[in-house]
């Protein structure tokens, strides 16, 4: 980047640019522990300088810039997310959008807030619950996750079963395209809403959303105890399609809930089992109704138990921890797959074997997060200090991958580490369109290149496969690994 | 469930655990101020790692150092991290290695210093200790180094020798006259009790001071003792239960004291026809898990109408002043006290209580830069006004 351009934003921007070497250093990583000299010789992950617009025409007047200079620009809200998706891959601006907060407006006849991208979820559904009003959805990372951060993500997450993934609540979204141009996207606009959903910030930068809100109301949970491993997916199916939707719908199963125990985070009687929690909001009648579908879940089913209430509502209160886990690491692996629930058994059968073939101790969780899918996060722990066991583990990651796809799944999020995987996320047609989308949009690719669309030369899905397969051929050979 | 307190291993160890998530920085107020990465408790747990778990030392410079002292050590980090880092912990050991590589800012080298030499905060002799007491109408009886009172009451250096906080000692030797307790204070032998060392990152340096005041406990015969400041209140009770093992003494906030005389008919209150609201500190709040004591010793006065403030109680915004920010970076801890004095503004109340002189201090200051019309008082003060 050239340095009379890095010294104009300086001089725009004042204090809120940056290019101290100290300070772009802390936006080169994200949650993935990928260790330096696997980075490095690859990607110029250090921005070269880091800019904090407050509001929509300062993001304008930075695209413009880079636009005209052909600098890339990485947007970067509540960085919680693990395939570098917010991480430079080719240094330029990373565009920090924290200052970009707080609520706009609140519609309480249309039911309808709008909101500033970078508030995060949890000051949304804490101003909202004053207000007598919830969000309909929000990921399990909502004390950091923006709204902008997970609209530009997949959008699903606690809520989505009830209410859809977020695409399906937006009204409209205020978007500064790659020329500095300004436009608010609906679903009737060209292009339209769903081009910006899961495009991960390739498109363009979203300053403003509105979006549809809820009712607060009451809620209900319970936590079923469930013995046979096989049985999960066919009360999941029972209680998803019940009359009474649920607002929440998760398992872990019991290797994870050993762990769990094994660290002291499990509350109270929880035996040697997988863990099926559902939770209901609604009115009082619905909420009556739904206790109902649950205790003839447990009657008709010998290998549920019910547990306690208060153990149930502790779950509930700790939907946003699962990284606790970690605690057993220090370091911690896995994939997150979107699979149909009808497959879940087999894909759990299939992470055992894995499992036991690598000596892996994998633990799995996972969210239902629509009629057909769930999202399954599927870990082993690692030691990163350790470079050699390290590098073979990351390599074992798409061992998990593959069991997935063998049943139907595909990785949940793209960035730049699941580029290989493209072709499991994307048909060949929706594939093309994107990336048609993404030259309509954005023609000299400053907007968070190096993402979603293409892999990068090393990371061809052959050469890829190949590298990984090795790696884990060794693990399988030499490796020591852990005992479930 | 494990508390996360005992969860702490290394710090080595627990900057590996750290996910790096960030539900950290969505609390810290030093980035809520700063808003650079480089300010967030993840951002600065990730460089940690890399020096200390990954042995990369060449990278512990002095920015990084400002970072690490630019903190409250409010422990709202820990209070919400998904991995049950103790991170207030984690502050003070990073403190303590920093010192160790000798690398401590001047002005916690100064303190340190004139620790030592005065035995407590300010340039004042030790011997001083007791001169706010002159201002008391009538001194009680054995105020000073009594063997065995029933209580005894550690002023803590701020409000020993800085004339606004020595209100607070002033109000609580009146509640406890009135109320009749045999109470006394360790005088000139009281010390500094060690805190301001420790997250200073002079940790070996404050073992002098709980030792001594410690054994000067023990040589009183005194079994129940009391602490108006919130942070003495939480060293006591946390880093000397070592030093008093075996010893029996209950240590207790001003304000649970105060709670109970009030249930045992000790003391009674005129009427006071006003709003107030409550600012948790950190060390008696979330960090010393006291928040219904002060809250029923407000709320037992006839006519006060409680408010809270948007955060408070585990989730109360921090004043500025903590973790020896002043010292270092005295601007900072004005901006983090403008955040709270927003909340208490929008509260709407005319009286905003505290139970640390530490926060009124900030308090007041950041009222008054805001030009508002609201009165900042210790608990113990408000209970003086309306005391019968
Ligand atoms: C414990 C935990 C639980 C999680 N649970 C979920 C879950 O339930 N569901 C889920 O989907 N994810 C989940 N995640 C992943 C992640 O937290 C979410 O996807 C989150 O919504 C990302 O938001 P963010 O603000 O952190 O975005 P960032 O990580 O900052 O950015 C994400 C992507 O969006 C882009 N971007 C960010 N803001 C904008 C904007 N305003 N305009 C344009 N592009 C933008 C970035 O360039 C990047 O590509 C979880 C993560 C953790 C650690
Ligand atoms: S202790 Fe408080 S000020 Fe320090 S890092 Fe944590 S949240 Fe920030
Ligand atoms: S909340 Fe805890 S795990 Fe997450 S980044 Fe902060 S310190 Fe690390």
């Amino acid at each position: 980047m050239k340095t009379e351009v890095q010294e104009q934003i300086k001089k725009e921007f004042d204090e809120r640019a940056t290019d101290s070497a100290f300070e772009c250093s802390f936006y080169t990583r994200d949650l993935a522990p990928v260790p330096d000299f696997l980075v490095d010789p690859l990607f110029k992950t250090r921005p070269d300088m880091v800019v904090r617009p407050q509001n929509t025409a300062e993001v304008a007047q930075i695209l413009k810039i880079a636009d005209e200079n052909r600098i890339p620009v990485t947007p970067r809200a509540g960085g919680s997310t693990v395939y570098f998706n917010s991480i430079p891959t080719r240094g330029g601006i990373l565009m920090d959008l924290n200052l970009i907060k707080g609520i706009k407006a609140l519609n309480k006849d249309e039911m309808t807030v709008t909101v500033r991208a970078a508030t995060t979820w949890s000051e949304l559904e804490e101003y909202l619950n004053r207000q007598g009003l919830a969000a309909k959805s929000y990921p399990s990372s909502a004390p950091v996750a923006t709204i902008g951060g997970w609209f530009s993500m997949m959008g699903y997450g606690v809520g989505s079963l009830k209410y859809g993934n977020l695409l399906s609540q937006l009204r409209s979204i205020k978007v500064v395209f790659p020329a500095g141009e300004i436009k608010i996207i609906t679903s009737e606009t060209s292009p339209s809403l769903d081009w910006f959903a899961c495009a991960e910030g390739t498109l363009g930068i979203i300053t403003e959303l509105e979006l549809e809100v809820r009712s607060f109301t009451p809620m209900c949970h319970y936590l079923l105890q469930v013995h046979e491993t096989k049985s999960i997916a066919s009360i999941i199916t029972t209680l998803k399609d019940a009359a009474v939707k649920p607002y929440n719908l998760h398992f872990s199963d019991k290797y994870y809930n050993q762990a769990m125990r094994k660290l002291g985070f499990t509350a109270g009687q929880i035996e040697d089992a997988n863990i099926i929690a559902v939770d209901y909001e609604g009115e009082e009648s619905e909420l009556k109704e739904a206790a109902e579908i649950v205790a003839a879940v447990v009657a008709g089913n010998k290998s549920v138990k019910m547990l306690n209430k208060n153990i149930a509502l502790k779950e509930w209160e700790e939907r946003f921890k699962a990284l606790k886990l970690k605690r057993g690491g220090p370091s911690q692996l896995g994939a997150e797959i979107c699979l149909p629930i009808e497959k879940l058994g087999l894909y759990l059968k299939e992470i055992d074997k894995v499992s036991s073939i690598y000596r892996l101790g994998l633990t799995s969780y996972g969210h239902v997060v629509d009629r057909g899918h769930l999202t399954v996060m599927t870990m082993f722990y690692a030691d990163e200090t350790k470079k050699v066991s390290y590098v073979i583990g990351l390599s074992l990651v798409k061992k998990i991958q593959d069991a997935g796809y063998k049943y139907g799944g595909y990785p949940y999020g793209i960035g730049l580490w699941n580029t290989p995987y493209l072709k499991r996320i994307f048909t060949p047609a929706n594939l093309a369109q994107i990336r048609t989308r993404k030259k309509t949009v954005d023609q000299k690719n400053i907007i968070n290149p190096g993402k979603v669309y293409k892999w990068p030369f090393l990371f061809h899905p052959l050469t890829f496969s190949l590298g990984c397969n090795v790696m884990a051929a060794t693990r399988r050979i030499c490796g020591k690994g852990e005992k479930r | 469930m494990t508390a996360t307190k005992d969860l702490f291993t290394t710090l080595e160890q627990e900057t590996l655990i750290c996910g790096r998530c960030g539900y950290c920085r969505s609390v810290c107020p030093v980035y809520e101020v700063i808003g650079w990465e480089s300010s967030t408790p993840r951002g600065k747990i990730s460089l940690a790692r890399e020096i200390f778990a990954h042995g990369k030392r060449n990278k512990l410079g002095e920015d990084f150092v400002k970072r690490l002292d630019q903190c409250t050590l409010c422990g709202a980090c820990a209070n919400v991290c998904s991995t049950c880092i103790d991170t207030r912990s984690l502050w003070l050991e990073l403190r303590k290695r920093v010192a160790d590589e000798g690398l401590a800012p001047e002005a916690y080298v100064n303190l340190k210093n004139n620790l030592i030499t005065n035995k407590n905060i300010s340039t004042f002799s030790n011997s001083d200790r007791l001169e706010w007491a002159e201002d008391l109408d009538e001194e009680p009886e054995g105020l000073e180094l009594e063997e065995e009172a029933d209580v005894c009451y550690f002023v803590g250096c701020v409000s020993s020798f800085y004339p606004q906080a020595a209100q607070v000692p002033l109000a609580i030797c009146e509640i406890l006259m009135q109320a009749g307790i045999n109470f006394t204070t360790m005088g000139g032998e009281e010390w500094c009790c060690g805190y301001p060392l420790v997250s200073a990152g002079f940790v070996k340096d404050a073992e002098p001071f709980i030792k001594h005041n410690v054994a000067k406990i023990k040589e009183l015969n005194i079994h129940t003792l009391i602490a108006s400041c919130a942070t003495c209140y939480h060293f006591w009770k946390h880093a000397c239960a070592e030093e008093l093992k075996g010893y029996n003494l209950e240590i207790l906030h001003t304000t649970e004291y105060l709670a109970r005389l009030i249930k045992t008919g000790k003391i009674q209150f005129d009427e006071l026809d006003e709003v107030v609201t409550y600012h948790d500190p950190c060390d008696l709040g979330r960090n010393g898990g006291i928040f219904a004591a002060p809250r029923e010793v407000i709320t037992s006065i006839p006519g006060v109408e409680l408010v809270e403030m948007q955060h408070n109680r585990s989730n109360s915004l921090c004043c500025g002043g903590g973790g020896n920010l002043q010292s270092v970076d005295p601007a900072l801890a004005g901006h983090i006290s403008a955040l709270r004095v927003d909340e208490i503004k929008e509260t709407g109340a005319t009286i905003v209580v505290s139970a640390c002189q530490q926060c009124e201090q900030m308090l007041s200051a950041g009222i008054r830069e805001a030009g508002l019309k609201v009165r900042v008082m210790d608990i113990s003060q408000l209970l003086q006004e309306v005391l019968l």
